[in-house]
């Protein structure tokens, strides 16, 4: 039997050191709905109460043994921070993630001109989130690596300005856009150094508005990947960089970046990524959140993790935040296949 | 000359290039070329050719939406003149983004086909709640809704939409599209039809109306 933690097996993994078999956790949100009742509150609770935020954030662990924690559920915590205003669904029967519904960012002027609070850090749910994270740390942090995550630049300016204006203004006046979003950098760098110092184990930077169906690839270079760049450098730590979709087109740059790892979808070929980045970056996913992890059978579960680890993931975790409704018995099989196929079909150590 | 106007429009579309297109529409209308042709045989096959683009990854969705705005000039230019017999509507359809999605690039891209297809398009918006489509298709009678989601969180919601509407009204067309929408997903909820993809959108658009036509 093994006598790494799961803590030390991500954090090994992370630091290149000798592990047993690949870890089975995730860098997005992962609450259930069995979570929700034990806990006794709804899901629009959850985002702005750190005890409940931690509690839920713990339930991937007890409920189904995922080697991490990962708070918090929802993707407006920066824009928030930002000045925009969030709307968490008070009023709605149906579980639903919180939007934007006011921006910061409402002209072109101000896309360079809009001003970033000096208190910044101290805006919002920012605290929520870090005391969130210290209650973790107190309770499972020995036992399990506690995550977290920020929007990539780009990401983050599709919730501060309207969509459609970031993406013509992206291809018309890039120079504007690269202005505000290396401003933007700088607001993730201080973010997520103050989520280390919280104590979060890892970060996961998702840059899920640049999608390849939607960015070119000349795009992704001019107007993508300078910042991210930008964050890695100054953001030390176990950094992981995930955009969803068909990641094929712009796979080199991703993982020129500068991040510790990178997440992918299962729309990424991985046979083409490994031959295009090679043998050694860590690359986790890939299992499909919705069709196999909520609408699958645990036979089918199993069937997408061993084709994930056959593909040559170093973890295996979800391509997405888990949609709660997830059965705990997909999300159980999860966790056992790779505890039981893990060490054998790890790509990493067959070679 | 009515062929090289046609082009110009056609091309402006391509090229994104809004000035372009209000001319050319302003010069069809000086020299009396039939609006209805203008937009049939200039702006529409333009943007046909942009999602042969879009298909092909030469386009993405930022060059989308500039060619979509220079549509727009020049659809705005052209629709008024329309005659009343060619500008009857050829249908009334229902969209919106489902709450809790705030992502509508995809829906107005459909809607845009639409529009200048000649149907008679309610726009609900994004962020909708599930209810305001069963009201809107009960209000208007349309023919068809269509349904957006962006995000596999918030797809969830029109199952729910899909039931309520074809209880009330078993007619009435549905379609889904957005990125996590399935082939499979549609048919398990009891749509009519779905968009695969934003890739997809416009040539689904486009496949929409014309099985929308073949059931009129």
């Amino acid at each position: 039997m093994s006598t790494l933690t799961p803590r030390e097996r991500v954090l090994n993994l992370f630091a290149g050191k000798e592990v047993d078999r690949p870890a089975c956790y995730s860098g997005m949100g992962n609450v259930t709905t069995v979570a929700l009742e034990e806990i006794g509150c709804k899901f629009r609770d959850l985002h702005g109460d750190a005890k409940k935020m931690a509690q839920a954030g713990a339930s991937s662990y007890h409920l189904f043994g995922y080697e991490s924690a990962v708070i918090p559920f929802d993707l407006c915590v920066e824009a928030e921070a930002l000045g925009c205003a969030m709307n968490p669904y008070d009023n709605v029967e149906q579980l639903l993630y919180p939007t934007i519904k006011e921006k910061a960012i409402h002209t072109e002027e101000e896309i360079t001109t809009f001003s970033i609070p000096d208190d910044v850090l101290e805006r919002g749910r920012i605290n929520v989130i870090c005391e969130a994270i210290r209650l973790l740390k107190k309770d499972i942090g020995q036992e399990v690596a506690i995550g977290t995550y920020l929007l990539g630049p780009f990401t983050l300016a599709g919730q501060l300005m309207d969509l459609n204006d970031l993406f013509k203004l992206s291809f018309k006046k890039p120079d504007k856009i690269n202005h505000m979003l290396d401003r933007l950098a700088d607001v993730q760098i201080a973010i997520g150094r103050k989520f280390y110092e919280a104590g979060a184990d890892y970060i996961t930077v998702r840059e899920m508005g640049a999608t390849t169906d939607i960015l070119s690839p000349r795009a992704f270079n001019n107007v993508i990947a300078p910042h991210l760049k930008k964050i890695f450098a100054g953001l030390p730590g176990n950094n992981v960089l995930h955009i969803c979709g068909g990641t094929n087109s712009v796979i080199g740059n991703m993982n020129d970046c500068g991040a510790a790892a990178v997440s992918l979808e299962f729309k990424n070929d991985m046979a083409k990524t490994r031959a295009e980045i090679g043998p050694d970056p860590l690359i986790f996913g890939q299992v499909d959140a919705y069709s196999v992890l909520v609408t699958g059978k645990p036979e089918d579960v199993v069937k997408g993790v061993l084709a994930s680890l056959d593909a040559g993931v170093d973890a295996v975790w979800p391509g997405c935040d888990i949609w709660p409704t997830a059965p705990l018995e997909n999300l159980k099989a999860m966790v056992e296949t790779v505890r039981e196929h893990g060490a054998s079909r790890w790509v990493r150590k067959r070679a | 000359m009515s062929q090289e106007i046609l082009d110009r429009l056609k091309q402006g579309v391509i090229d994104y290039d809004e000035d372009a297109v209000s001319d050319a529409a302003n010069e069809a209308l000086a020299q009396n070329v039939n609006p209805h042709s203008a937009v049939f045989d200039g702006l529409v096959p333009g943007m046909v050719e942009v999602g042969r683009l879009y298909e092909e990854q030469e386009y993405f969705v930022p060059e989308m939406l500039m060619c979509a705005d220079a549509m727009y000039a020049g659809l705005n230019i052209l629709k008024p003149h329309m005659s009343k017999k060619e500008g009857a509507s050829r249908g009334v359809v229902v969209m919106g983004v489902v709450q809790g999605d705030v992502h509508d690039i995809g829906k107005n891209i459909v809607r845009m086909m639409f529009d200048a297809s000649g149907f008679e398009v309610h726009d609900l918006g994004r962020d909708v709640p599930l209810d305001k489509f069963v009201e809107e298709q009960l209000k208007t009678d349309s023919d068809m809704v269509c349904l957006s989601a962006m995000m596999t969180t918030t797809m969830v919601g029109m199952k729910e939409i899909i039931e309520k509407i074809k209880e009330k009204n078993p007619k009435c067309k549905i379609m889904i599209g957005g990125a996590p929408v399935t082939s499979d997903i549609a048919s398990r909820w009891g749509a009519d039809g779905y968009a695969r993809d934003a890739n997809n959108a416009l040539k689904d658009a486009i496949n929409m109306i014309a099985s929308l036509k073949s059931i009129s």
